[in-house]
């Protein structure tokens, strides 16, 4: 037999036991053709355009996983960020493309639309503009549909103008969504140094530099990550346990990176990339928080977390690198705290805080993610908060993301309950202080120095 | 080219019975769905117009053309695109071989190779096997795992999964 008994059990374990899947196959689509001066009529071509290259996306992802008995969770597609085409037809109201995105999406049968978008590093266009004013009601209005914003890049510095209109965009979504504790805004997310090719929501969107359309696959394996270092022995120094880290990484990659080509072949599609992420799920045992317990921190948060999480990421992309030339997107270990089991006991325990949350996050491939805070949370306190991830990315030359849901109604140390694979949040205390004046002074923070870095 | 979309604005602009367009543009559902109600058709030089089949881009001929082609993990056997691996494990009692191998047989399927490893009252049994040509996996797949159940269970995969995972 070409494979060992150790080689095909290893494989049918980490499918029945330890929640190997591939998270998403995420089909990108370029809608600058669906510019119209019409509104009504660039609703009409979105909606057509994802339907006839949709269709056949998730009964072709159930075909694959059928034929090579490995799940794909999800079925997604991402778009040219709305922003770039709704100028077109000058409208201050988009909540109408919103709903084209939505149709679309329940009509093809896939889980979330990403790409209800607009990049303004910089500044703002008219469209831009519309764009950010209409996301409270698109969000409150559809159930797919994903909303990201660009508001700083490295080459461009952090245009806190627009990180203040966000944050108050973030206020009016929860108290529009406040009957479905604020589940509008885990459909939103902010971004520096954003990735045009991130199959993952809430940020997937398809940048200019992409093909017409494009297959793209982001994989899990945090429960494959964690057994394989239970099984490891405790005196193994960290060496071992970077090793035994980036060869699991290399097979949970290998899967996305057969998949990924298999399903891109049948959709008569370009492969894309494969996100090598460890996207954990609420389910018991697919957990970031666990990994880093394992490599040797009494609980997430505690001190040293950060220095495990920075060995977990990096072995993670290293692995990942050797069995794909296709990794792509935000590749890495994401922490989103509600979607992960483990950082829920964490933040239960009082170990896991937001400040620990945003130090983690300089090593992580993300940023804050699914962080629910008090709904009373003032708009200058969450100026603060994003400003704070956007900088740690730009310095870092790094994406870095805010996906913060302030819950209407709740204070710290309550439960909100999304379900499915959004989980259930704790909500975390962000504090009553804030930066009232730097919010209130506005403009951009400089794009910073790229030499003497230390 | 991109291809033109044929909206309800272009077809109340067209005015008319019929309306022409070329085969290669896509008519909106709405825009179908309003000449339906007007009694109007839309044509093709070919005739009524249906749906063309997605233009996936300049790119998706390229890649249509290497994607088979890219390199893969080697294997030591003449595999072919059809073998999958059966593995079952459970407690070891007499006849389990007999009622799985009979399955496979009643599936039409045959056995390449065949090892078993006991590993203290548990048995681990595989299986590579070739699925007859035009055969359906899912089919096999379900009648395999529907067995045991009770004492032991059986997992079939393609064998790509584990050349991928296990082979550079």
């Amino acid at each position: 037999m070409s494979f060992t008994h150790q080689e095909i059990l290893e494989t049918v374990r980490m499918v029945e036991l330890e929640t190997l899947d591939i998270r998403t196959t995420t089909l990108g689509i370029n809608l600058l053709d669906c510019a119209d001066p019409d509104l009504e009529s660039t609703a009409e071509k979105i909606y057509t355009k994802v339907m006839h290259h949709a269709r056949a996306l998730v009964e072709t992802a159930d075909s694959v996983a059928t034929d090579y008995g490995i799940p794909i969770v999800n079925k997604r597609i991402a778009v040219t960020p709305i922003a770039f085409i709704a100028g077109a037809c000058g409208s201050d109201d988009l909540v109408p493309l919103a709903r084209a995105l939505d149709a679309a999406a329940k009509e093809v049968g896939v889980d979330f639309i990403g790409g209800f978008t607009a990049h303004v590093h910089k500044g703002y266009s008219s469209a831009d503009r519309a764009l950010m004013d209409s996301i409270p009601q698109a969000l409150d209005e559809t159930d797919h549909v994903c909303s990201s914003i660009g508001l700083a890049t490295t080459r461009a510095g952090i245009n806190m103008d627009a990180v203040h209109d966000f944050a108050s965009v973030v206020k009016a979504t929860a108290e529009r969504t406040a009957d479905r504790g604020a589940l509008g805004c885990a459909k939103l997310v902010c971004f520096c140094n954003a990735v045009e090719d991130n199959p993952f929501v809430a940020g997937a969107h398809i940048g200019v530099g992409e093909s017409e359309t494009v297959l793209n696959v982001g994989v899990s394996g945090p429960g494959v990550v964690r057994s394989a270092l239970a099984r490891l022995e405790p005196e193994a120094d960290l060496l071992a346990v970077a090793e035994t880290i980036k060869r699991t990484a290399f097979k949970v990659t290998r899967m996305g990176e057969l998949v990924g080509r298999e399903t891109a072949h049948r959709l008569g599609t370009t492969f894309g990339i494969v996100d090598i992420s460890l996207a954990p799920t609420p389910a018991i045992g697919d957990s970031v928080a666990d990994i880093l317990e394992l490599i040797g921190v009494d609980s997430t948060g505690a001190p040293g977390t950060t220095a495990a999480l920075a060995l977990l990421t990096d072995a993670v992309k290293k692995g990942g690198a050797m069995a794909s030339s296709s990794v792509g997107g935000l590749s890495g270990a994401f922490i989103p705290v509600s979607e992960d089991q483990g950082m829920i006991d964490a933040v239960k325990r009082g170990t896991l805080t937001l400040e620990k949350l945003e130090a983690m996050t300089c090593v992580c491939s993300v940023g804050l993610d699914m962080v629910a805070v008090p709904g009373d949370t003032s708009v200058d306190t969450l100026v603060g908060i994003i400003a704070d991830e956007m900088a740690i990315g730009m310095v870092n030359h790094k994406t870095t993301a805010v996906r913060i849901i302030p819950v209407p109604g709740k204070g710290p140390l309550e439960t909100v309950e999304w379900g499915g694979l959004l989980g259930t949040a704790i909500v975390q205390e962000a504090g009553k202080s804030s930066c009232k004046i730097l919010s209130a002074r506005g403009g951009r923070i400089p794009a910073p120095l790229q030499s003497y870095r230390n | 080219m991109s291809r033109r979309f044929y909206t309800v604005e272009d077809l109340h602009r067209a005015g008319g019975k019929d309306v022409w367009v070329d085969e290669d543009t896509i008519v909106t559902p709405q825009a179908l769905e309003a000449a339906r109600a007007a009694g109007i058709s839309i044509r093709t030089q070919a005739g009524n117009w249906v749906e063309p089949r997605p233009d996936r881009g300049p790119d998706a001929g390229r890649a249509a053309k290497h994607l088979p082609h890219l390199p893969e993990p080697e294997s030591d056997n003449a595999l072919s695109a059809t073998t999958v691996i059966v593995t079952v494990v459970g407690r070891n009692r007499a006849g389990v071989l007999a009622e799985v191998t009979n399955e496979i047989a009643r599936q039409q399927a045959n056995v390449h190779d065949i090892t078993q490893k006991m590993v203290e009252s548990y048995f681990h049994l595989m299986f590579v096997v070739e699925l007859p040509s035009g055969s359906s996996f899912d089919a096999f797949k379900q009648a395999l795992e529907g067995m045991g159940q009770e004492d032991y269970v059986v997992r079939a995969m393609h064998e790509k999964v584990f050349r991928f995972m296990h082979r550079i």
